[in-house]
């Protein structure tokens, strides 16, 4: 469950928006709506003006972002050295979890990750998937997704198959889409005009 | 008529004329063989070795503060770490014989378990360093920050500290920029003078008992000789640096 009342002001820009949800949940809105900065507030790569962010019941507001247990994905997010099924369990391995193969075999599978070598050297859509799988097998409280489902191959079928993952392993997602009707595959549905977010479902 | 290229040309003109112009009375009119003899060599060795050495202590040494600096804003750190590029090299040289100065009790601590800078390899390698360093830091930084942060956040996100993310996620991935930096940073050493003058006017220690670092003998011969020899050994040198400034390229592309 994320709980988020944020205010930032960025030049002449000013971000006053609210998330209150948990599952898979949706932001739509156009080109400097202030997807991005809600995300990064959220994720601690911005610091808020005002308000607080809460994550299961506790505050993550002051949390450096290595401390919050959200992970955040754009479409550049990578380990670019690393090989995939070595970087698959790169975040898993900083947080000292146990990850059983099985489970590792299961996220492949669901999300397509049929490829290998080195991650720098894979088309984006295919360093997207990498980059989400890493991100749940880390096993995280929440995944914000900036953009990063929308240049993936049959991507109606990739966000089913990673919202079941996400489900199964209790992970909240919030992702960023400029397409609307992306809204459909979601929980929720927030939207974002010039800062203000309005609720739709 | 496009006065900016005339302009641009000429002003390069200025630059490379004077290099022109050594090489060839170096190599012709003005050559002595003692320019390019053993004593030469030696001397463009030592420095060769000991400026890839400073090379890679300011890589070992100043690559995390460069990072630092890229990624948080820190006037105040900058401006120090200018300074040893700021000020006249001779206060480097002052400043580094004063550390091991018997008239301390610091120096005299420092000499009393071996520790030695004046005339020693020792002492040149840690003045290069210290001029050399800046000119590392200030390469660097513009790396970092062009360096995409989205695989940083990414780290921090799935719960790597900010040191476990320089070690395991930039430095893997800032080869090409540490070569080409620690290259300028050599090539920063290779032509130092001021404090070296002063520290290791020549080193007193095997495998380079008695030999002066190169602009140190380039200098020696002018005041011994004049110009005869100090222009063939500096025309050979200038063919050193020259290779440097040519792997330099090689790397950048």
């Amino acid at each position: 469950m994320i709980e988020a009342e944020v205010k930032k002001k960025l030049g002449n820009f000013s971000l006053d928006a609210n998330v209150s949800d948990e599952h898979f949940i949706c932001l739509t809105g156009k080109n400097g709506s202030g997807k991005t900065t809600l995300l990064n507030l959220i994720g601690g790569i911005l610091t808020l003006d005002e308000g607080h962010v809460t994550l299961n019941s506790k505050s993550i507001t002051n949390l450096p972002i290595e401390q919050r247990q959200v992970s955040i994905i754009t479409p550049d997010s990578c380990i670019p050295h690393l090989d995939v099924d070595r970087h698959l369990v790169w975040g898993a391995k900083r947080k000292g979890l146990n990850v059983e193969h099985g489970y590792i075999t299961e996220v492949k599978t669901s999300l397509g990750i049929s490829f290998d070598g080195k991650v720098r050297k894979l088309s984006l859509g295919m360093r997207e998937r990498v980059a989400l799988a890493t991100s749940l097998i880390s096993k995280p409280e929440l995944i914000l997704v900036d953009e990063a489902l929308s240049n993936i191959d049959n991507h109606r079928d990739f966000v089913d198959a990673f919202r079941n993952l996400a489900a199964k392993a209790k992970i909240d997602v919030i992702f960023t889409t400029q397409y609307p009707e992306d809204s459909a595959q979601s929980d929720h549905h927030y939207r974002l005009e010039s800062g203000k977010s309005t609720r739709l479902f | 008529m496009n006065w900016l290229k005339l302009i641009s040309f000429l002003s390069l003109a200025l630059l490379v004329i004077p290099v022109i112009l050594l090489l060839y009375e170096g190599f012709g009119p003005l050559r002595d063989p003692l320019g390019y003899g053993y004593e030469v060599f030696r001397a463009i060795e030592l420095t060769l070795i000991s400026s890839a050495i400073a090379a890679t202590l300011s890589v070992a040494l100043f690559t995390p503060l460069a990072y630092y600096f890229a990624r948080n804003k820190n006037s105040f750190g900058e401006t120090l770490s200018d300074i040893p590029a700021s000020i006249p090299h001779p206060i480097i040289g002052i400043a580094i014989l004063v550390i091991v100065s018997p008239l301390t009790p610091f120096g005299r601590f420092l000499l009393s378990i071996g520790i030695n800078f004046f005339n020693t390899f020792l002492g040149l390698i840690t003045a290069l360093t210290i001029v050399s360093a800046p000119i590392y830091i200030k390469s660097m930084q513009p790396f970092f920050q062009s360096m995409n942060m989205a695989y940083e956040n990414y780290a921090f996100g799935l719960g790597a500290s900010k040191f476990r993310t320089f070690v395991s996620v930039v430095l893997p991935n800032s080869g090409r920029g540490i070569l080409s930096a620690s290259l300028i940073s050599m090539s920063r050493a290779m032509s130092e003078f001021g404090s070296i003058a002063i520290v290791a006017y020549y080193v007193l220690q095997q495998p380079f008992y008695g030999v002066n670092p190169a602009p140190v003998l380039i200098f020696q011969y002018y005041t011994y000789y004049g110009l005869g020899p100090a222009v063939t050994a500096s025309a050979v040198m200038i063919l050193v640096s020259i290779a440097m400034m040519i792997l330099l390229r090689l790397v950048k592309r």
